[in-house]
């Protein structure tokens, strides 16, 4: 009897203790919402807000009394052309090497796949400096171009993908061939339907990567209307700091696209991660 | 049928291909030719230098500085990474149900940017903040959070390893699945529970996974550029002037873009051996206590 009435209070314990880690990885998260939404008088001031206002909001889409609006509807939408366009350039990319290092029998496919690990495990950033130039100098500077084909290909999904493709039964695409389908039939009616959890990971964790970077979009892009919206908030960060309700308002429009990605598609996502640790 | 193969194994492979030789190649080259010029990114002179730059960089007190902090950042941010995820995975591994629906939440903090995350700190911290009143008021506290050179790197740690612990703890959340229950059935008769059960079962065969985990956490620390580019600017002091705000300072506000390249060169070689020696450890250290 002790020990049952022992196991309900450590499933009790157990219970809470995950509780309060929860609470403690959203904090952040619901630190951000909440002040997004204070009154300007209680933003950072005050553990839980009183009032509720779109003030925030408000200020900046449309700009205040003495400060000029500046393009964050653009920017938003220049996040989003880079990082689709990107992240649909990448996910292609990796797909179509990955096909022909896993399934397809080609002279050269072996130093190719050496090549790749070679440069995955090669420190990027010594590369920073001479692809800024060279983007300079292909004339992609300030344009969207520059953002996105410097960053079209991503090693580790073509990684990914070729070990996920490697474990489909060769047998499969044999008995697709004897039908009579051609190459690119199997890859997109065999292999691509087969990897829906992995591609959902794939997606999303270049996606997130790609919506979040920093450093190259700050570097390539100068004009104020092309400036992503992770950069722009990044540069508000200093001279706006006197305006801490809308960085707040900001930082949610920037975590809210990933955040609505990873809910809906949450259900493959559990699948493919298994496979992406391991 | 064969010579079909070969044809659209190229054309399959050629986007990469293409990419790899403008975007890896030519850069690689790049680099290292700027690295023994004096070019500063605008005017179309610049002369050799030789081995100049690389003297220059090993002088230099914010080159030095980057190097520290690296280890400094290694020291604070991997230690709480890994107990945070070992923490949180051993939470999950063990409650009855719900188990993903807490995972996906600890998961959640993977998907934020940094940029966000540090307007979130900087507010929590501000000298009127909460925090900070409730500090002053009850305990008589006055902390300069960002402006201390031993909290701030402290801070950036903790951050990254707020949005890592999640994603790091499905790696040993999965370590944890693969050990066999018989394995703790046999423990339990010999008497083995709690912490002993821990430090000898556990522990021990999960040490794969936390090889992976504690690999991944030190290659981490050589990237770390948003959160101190937004929230400390490498200060105070240099403090927090990682490898990459160092390399950035150099090429792109001081414009001296081959000795910026001299830099990253330097920094990639010292990441190399770094994560090299780490390895080696951490395969010495699981061979001596019979981890792996």
């Amino acid at each position: 009897m002790v020990g049952t009435k022992n196991k309900k209070l450590q499933t009790v314990l157990l219970y809470t203790l995950a509780i309060i880690v929860l609470i403690i990885m959203m904090y952040p998260y619901v630190y951000m919402i909440l002040n997004s939404l204070a009154p300007w008088d209680q933003v950072d001031r005050r553990i839980i807000p009183t009032g509720l206002t779109l003030k925030s909001y408000i200020w900046l889409l449309f700009g205040g009394t003495d400060v000029m609006p500046r393009p964050w509807l653009r920017a938003f939408a220049n996040s989003m052309i880079v990082t689709v366009s990107s992240t649909f350039l990448m996910m292609v990319t990796a797909i179509l090497v990955a096909y022909a290092l896993s399934k397809l029998v080609f002279k050269g496919k072996k130093t190719i796949n050496n090549v790749i690990m070679f440069q995955m495990f090669y420190p990027s950033i010594i590369l920073l400096i001479p692809t800024f130039i060279l983007v300079r100098k292909l004339g992609l500077y300030d344009t969207y171009w520059g953002m996105i084909i410097p960053k079209s290909v991503s090693l580790w999904a073509i990684f990914m993908y070729t070990n996920f493709f490697k474990a489909i039964p060769n047998e499969l695409i044999e008995a697709a061939k004897i039908d009579g389908a051609n190459e690119i039939k199997i890859l997109f009616k065999i292999v691509l339907p087969m990897s829906k959890s992995i591609t959902t990971v794939i997606f999303l964790f270049l996606f997130m990567e790609r919506w979040v970077e920093l450093l190259w979009d700050m570097l390539v892009v100068h004009n104020q209307n092309l400036l992503t919206l992770n950069v722009m908030l990044a540069q508000m960060f200093g001279p706006y700091g006197a305006y801490p309700g809308p960085m707040y308002a900001a930082s949610v429009i920037l975590t809210l696209p990933i955040l609505i990605l990873f809910i809906i598609f949450s259900k493959n996502f559990k699948e493919g991660i298994q496979f992406v640790l391991k | 049928m064969k010579r079909r193969q070969e044809k659209l194994g190229w054309l399959f492979a050629s986007p990469y291909l293409l990419y790899s030789l403008i975007f890896f190649v030519i850069p690689l080259f790049g680099a290292l030719f700027l690295s023994f010029t004096n070019w500063n990114l605008i005017s179309p002179q610049y002369e050799n230098v030789g081995f100049l730059n690389f003297v220059k960089a090993v002088k230099s007190q914010e080159v030095r500085a980057a190097f520290f902090v690296t280890y400094k950042f290694m020291a604070m941010f991997v230690p709480i990474v890994l107990i945070g995820s070992l923490a949180i995975s051993l939470i999950i591994n063990s409650l009855p149900r719900f188990k993903s629906l807490f995972s996906v939440g600890y998961f959640l903090p993977y998907l934020a940017s940094g940029v966000a995350t540090s307007i979130v700190v900087r507010g929590i911290l501000s000298y009127n903040s909460a925090l900070n009143v409730w500090l002053r008021n009850t305990w008589d506290l006055n902390i300069d959070w960002l402006g201390s050179s031993t909290l701030a790197p402290l801070i950036i740690s903790v951050m990254i390893a707020w949005k890592f612990m999640g994603y790091y703890s499905l790696i040993l959340t999965s370590g944890l699945e693969s050990i066999p229950t018989e394995v703790y059935e046999a423990a339990a008769i010999d008497g083995a529970t709690g912490w002993v059960r821990f430090f000898k079962i556990t522990l021990p065969l999960l040490y794969p996974a936390m090889f992976t985990v504690t690999i991944l956490a030190v290659g981490l620390v050589f990237g770390i550029f948003t959160e101190p580019y937004v929230l400390t600017g490498g200060g105070p002091g240099l403090s927090t002037n990682t490898w990459q705000m160092e390399i950035y300072n150099q090429a792109f506000s001081k414009l001296n873009a081959g000795y910026g390249s001299a830099i990253a060169i330097i920094d990639s070689v010292v990441t190399f051996i770094t994560i090299l020696v780490v390895r080696k450890l951490l395969e010495v250290w699981g061979e001596k206590y019979g981890w792996d």
